[in-house]
Order: C-alpha cells, then structure tokens, then sequence
C-alpha cells in the first residue's frame, strides 16, 4: 500500500510544480505563437515579477493580489519595451538571431535586477502553514494557493483567447499574420500585446515562484530548462499544449525519483525535449 | 671517464659569473621590483555565491588601495583585477584564463567555490600562479598542486565530523542529510559518517539539485527514515526552501547546518517561525586577533564578521605580504614564502598589511596571524587546525550558543 501511497504524493506534488511551470509556459508558447520566435528572456522576466511582488508586499507591506497584478504589469512593460529596443530590429535577421539575442537580454536585465536590488536572497512577507493530510497525503496550502492562482490565470487566458475579439485576433495573426493584416488586423498591435501578455504571465510565474521559495536574481533562469521542454512537448505555439507540457514535466520529474536519484531530476526536462522532437515533433497537442 | 680541466678562461668564467651572482645577490636584498604586482580576485559576483563575492571583492580592493596610497610593494603599484566565476566551474575557468593569460596574475585570490575551484586549480599550478581560496572540498588538497593551493578555510570533511559530534551531543541517533550536489557533498557525508557510525548512530542522506526551487520530494524522502536530526548542506536560499517544507511537514528533530547554509540570507528567505531553532556548526574565526579588530576598523562595523569576510582579508594580506617577504612578484615565491616564513610561528605578529609591510621594509621578520586563522599552511595546503562554533536562530538571529 505504502508505495501507491508514494507514488499518489509524488503525483501531487508534480501537480503542485507543474501548475506553476505552466504560467511561464503558457508566456513562452504564446509569444512563440504570433511572433514565431523562442524568446528566452522569459527567466529575467520571471525574475522581475518576483522582485516587483517583493517590493508591492514585502516593503509596501501590500497583500499577495495586489503584490500578482503589480507583478503582471510591471513585468508585462519592461517586456514590451525590452522587445521594441533589443529584438524587434532583429526580426528581420530570423528566428535564431532573435532567440541568441533574448538570451543576451535575458542577462542584461538579470544583471539590472542585481544592481537594483543586490545578490541577497529575498523573501515575501507571508505566513508559512503546517500541511493538510488528506488520506496519508500532505498538501502544503500555499502551494494549493498557488495551483488555484496558476488555474485562475489560466482559464482567464483562455477565456481572452476564446471568447473575446481581442483574442481572436490574435490566433488570427498566429494562424495566418498576412491573412490577418488583410482583414485590417494590426499585426504590430497584436504582437505587443501577445508580448505584455506573455510576459505578465511569466512575472506571474515568479510570484507563483516566491510565495514557495526565495527570490534571488537567478530565480526564472532556474526554471527556464523545465518551462522550454513543457512548451516545447506541448508544441510550441499551442497555448493548452504548454499546460499539459507543463503538468506532464512537473510530475515526470517527481515520478523519475522512484527509479533516478534525486540529482538526476533536471535531467527529465532535456530527455523530454528530446522525446518530444522524435515521437512528437508538433507536441503532444501541437497542430503546427 | 676523462678527468676534466679547468682551463683559465673556465676559471674567470665562473670568477665572473660569481660575481655578478654576488652583486645580483646584494641587490636583491634592497630590491625594487620591475613590474607592478598583479594579483588577480577570482570571486562570485553572481550566482550562489553572488553574497559574498561582492562583500570579498570590496575588503580586497580597500587592502589594495591602502598599500598603493602608502606607495605600494617594493617601489611598484599593486594591480588588482577581479572577475566573475558565477559560482560556475564552466565561468571559472573563463575568468582565471583572462586573469593568467591577459593580466598575469602571480596569485589568485576569493575562489568560494569548490565547484570552480577543481578545474581552476590545475590551471593555476601549470601557470606557477598562487591559489589562496576559501573552496572547502577536501578533494582539492589532494590534487597534485606543488605547492600552488593554499586553503584559508576548514576542509568540509572536518566540518562534517564536527556536526556529527554536535548531533551525538544532542542524543542523535539517526541522521539524515541533505546535501546539495557539489564537489564537497561526499567528503562532508564521509566526515559525519566517520565519526557518528562508529558509535552506533545511522547516516542517510540525498543529494539534491541546488538549482531547482521546489524540494519536496527530497524532504519526504528524508522523512520516510524518521532521522532526529537533519543536516542542510547546500546554499541559503535551497536550505530555507527544505526548512519551510521540513516546518510544513511539523518535524520536531534537530534540524543543524553548514556554514554556508545557515546565515542571516536563510533566516530572511525562511522566515523567523521556520528559522527558529536552526543550528549551525561552522568553522570559528580569530575573534580576538589584532587582524579582526583590524578589519573590523577596515569595514566600520563592530558586529561579528563573517569567516568569508576574513579570509578574504587574509588572503589578500598574505598574499601582498609574500610579495613583499619574497621579493618576487611570481606565484612560486608567493607559495613558497608564505609556508616558510610569513605563515610561520616565528617573527614578529602581525595582524594588518601596513604594519606587516613598514617591518619587512626595516628588514624584520615578521609571522602574520589572520582574522580567520593564524595562517599557517601545511604542504597540501590545508590549515592544520580548526575551531568551531555553534549557533542558533533566535527571534529571527544567529546566537552563539
């Protein structure tokens, strides 16, 4: 019995990380979706919505929510605006071009967040609580918080995508950008507003990030590996690919502890990289 | 075999040749150095040791500054130039090639971590420079370095053996620990394991991947063996994820760890409620040497110093005081001088670099006790003694206990 009891708490546990690998997951493969590039400054990005929640809730002493949207905002117009400075002149040079130069971006604004705020591990202000047991499982309740936040965040994505004008314009210009432009929509609109979007997320994935850890300049390019094999297994460009993408990363890495020793558990994000461009070169749920 | 003949051309030779030795010799004794004294800071700026390469880096470069503003070495500038390793070996290795191959470099001061430290090494001994590091793997000293590695910090094997015996004190009889994967994880493990199995006491323990955020499985897996006391053997920010699920989880053992784990970065980043309680075993400095009370002045703060802090400091004055002693600005000496003489029982103390520099400047001989330890090396390098301290969070501090 003991080890399908191990085995559900391994589970859950890679719900719990998988749901917040998905938010970034989903920036990345949105981003990938109307701009056609691999935009890896997703991890500064990350970083920076930790910090901008640790100044709105640990130095304003502010609440979590609003610590979450500030996180959003912020990091969703440094993103519009590192894209119009740093990528956008480079679009025209190709996709590689444009994903070397979002990693050389990625440390420009890793080391800004150093200058602003130091090398020093941070943390936000919130209480630490004792776990639930729910039927010899443990549950940590802010991790649930979190998953709860990442599923929020989530169905309010899809909702945007599906139901509003807004959002079908912009599958419109990932599906066809030159179809779209003729039926009057503006590409360069929707691309910025896939990158504030897309970055919101990843700043949202950060905070998702400090509630359960510690926040330190490096926090996003820590997870950046697991984020690029959940869209990448998920097909890049499909937003509800990089959600199971992510959901099946996080409980491969926790289910790989039953027969890899624990160091080995990054490994799982490359070997899903790789199992993914031989079985499922479009992802598991990947049309392109 | 043909008996050789010294012709008279032979013998003026070798008259000349002893001359100049001669004069060379008497020269030296008042010798000016040619070139300015290029020593080379290889810290962690970034990374897991972005904490303190920022906090060493400034002590090194104060030290500098004070011995160029009195007129520097042996009548030459001393130059110091740091670069980042990103407490990464693949970074590391980078760095102390610019530092060797661009601004040669007679010694290499900082190196915190072990990871850089064991491909960077091997490069520094090839190149004859001097490595004055803090990096505690015991694997280091081991390593064929003739000389060139000397550790101002404790080997992590006599850390563990300490924490082990900490954990027996306080009735221990089944000890897990959680180590983060790096090249001294082992030599600790074997540490505890040597001095707590031998009296009965069970060692488990995972290694685990400091750079991941979440670690939750490896604390289930740490509680599944019911340990009464559990070590934290990685970096502050892994450490205060680990205890905020070891707090989750209610675990009520003794929860101790390493130096580099347990400081006040992992109290902010766990939090008060979860760091009460936490110990940490970790090599003591020379609080009440003249060279703490120095570099205390040196900093402006009256607080307890760090050991990072002071062996930086001791580095950099060990290894200006070499060039001085030495009266060579190349790595050879540096080592060379530093067991012989400077890091020696004999001459007079000293505790500072200008004090150290005006003595050797009147012709005396002078023995340098550091802020973190008396400084005296053995041929692998090593410190031959260790001192340790024990603290514990209280109300959001570290208290020795």
């Amino acid at each position: 019995m003991e080890p399908v009891n191990d085995i559900a708490q391994l589970v859950v546990n890679g719900l719990m990380s998988g749901a917040i690998l998905a938010v970034p997951a989903i920036a990345f493969s949105l981003i990938f979706a109307v701009l056609q590039v691999s935009n890896f400054s997703v991890a500064a990005h990350i970083a920076l919505g930790a910090y901008a929640a640790y100044v709105v809730n640990t130095v304003l002493g502010l609440p979590i929510v609003a610590a979450v949207a500030i996180a959003f905002v912020a990091a969703g117009v440094v993103g519009v605006a590192s894209d119009h400075l740093a990528l956008k002149p480079l679009r025209r040079h190709g996709p590689i071009t444009v994903a070397i130069a979002s990693m050389a971006l990625n440390l420009v604004l890793e080391n800004m967040l150093r200058f602003g705020f130091g090398n020093t591990v941070q943390a936000l202000n919130i209480p630490v609580y004792r776990d639930w047991v729910l039927g010899g499982l443990h549950i940590a309740p802010q991790q649930f918080y979190n998953f709860l936040i990442a599923a929020a965040v989530m169905v309010a994505l899809f909702c945007l995508l599906a139901f509003t004008s807004i959002g079908k314009a912009m599958r419109a210009v990932a599906d066809n950008p030159v179809l779209a432009d003729i039926k009057g929509i503006d590409p360069e609109f929707i691309s910025r507003l896939a990158v504030f979007i897309g970055m919101g997320l990843a700043g949202i994935g950060g905070v998702l990030i400090a509630l359960d850890a510690a926040i330190e300049p490096t926090v996003g390019f820590r997870v950046i590996l697991p984020i690029f094999a959940a869209a990448v297994l998920g097909g890049l460009g499909n937003v509800a690919g990089a959600v199971a993408g992510a959901l099946l990363v996080g409980v491969a890495e926790e289910l790989s502890l039953l027969v890899l020793p624990v160091a080995y558990r990054s490994a799982i994000g490359f070997f899903a990289i790789i199992i993914a461009l031989l079985f499922f070169p479009r992802g598991i749920l990947g049309k392109r | 075999m043909t008996q050789g003949k010294i012709s008279r051309r032979t013998l003026l030779g070798t008259a000349a040749g002893a001359g100049t030795a001669l004069l060379l010799g008497a020269g030296a004794s008042r010798a000016q150095l040619s070139e300015p004294v290029r020593i080379g800071g290889l810290m962690s700026l970034t990374g897991a040791g972005g904490t303190w390469g920022p906090i060493m880096t400034k002590i090194q470069q104060q030290i500098v500054a004070q011995v160029n503003e009195a007129g520097g070495v042996l009548g030459q500038k001393v130059e110091y130039f740091v670069e980042d390793d990103q407490t990464n070996p693949d970074a590391g290795v980078l760095a102390v090639r610019k530092l060797i191959d661009v601004n040669r470099v007679c010694a290499i001061t900082g190196v915190w971590s072990s990871g850089v430290a064991m491909p960077t090494l091997p490069i520094c001994w090839q190149n004859k420079v001097a490595m004055l590091g803090i990096a505690a793997s015991d694997t280091l000293a081991e390593l064929p370095h003739q000389g060139y590695f000397l550790r101002t910090y404790v080997p992590v094997s006599l850390q563990g053996r300490e924490i082990g015996r900490f954990g027996l004190s306080k009735g221990a009889k089944s000890f897990f620990l959680m180590l983060a994967q790096n090249p001294f994880s082992l030599a600790m493990l074997k540490g505890l394991k040597d001095e707590v199995e031998p009296k009965g006491a069970k060692v488990a323990h995972v290694i685990y991947d400091g750079t991941k955020t979440s670690f939750r499985s490896e604390v289930d897996q740490a509680l599944k063996s019911k340990p009464d006391f559990i070590m934290l053997g990685g970096y502050p920010q892994d450490s205060a994820s680990i205890a905020k699920d070891l707090y989750r989880n209610s675990y009520s053992g003794t929860v101790c760890g390493f130096g580099t784990a347990i400081t006040s970065e992992f109290i902010a980043a766990a939090g008060k409620d979860v760091a009460a309680g936490v110990f940490t075993v970790f090599p003591s400095v020379a609080e009440n040497s003249p060279a703490y009370k120095s570099l205390q002045k040196l900093v402006g703060s009256s607080d307890l110093l760090d050991t990072n802090r002071c062996q930086a400091y001791d580095q950099i004055n060990l290894a200006i005081l070499a060039v001085a002693a030495g009266k060579q600005a190349s790595g050879e000496s540096i080592q060379k001088t530093i067991r012989s003489t400077i890091g020696g029982p004999e001459g007079e103390p000293v505790g500072d670099v200008m004090t150290g520099l005006k003595l050797l400047s009147e012709g005396k001989r002078i023995n340098y006790d550091g802020a973190s330890s008396n400084c005296e090396f053995l041929p692998n390098g090593n410190i031959p003694n260790a001192y340790f301290k024990t603290m514990q969070v209280k109300d959001g501090v570290l208290v020795t206990i």
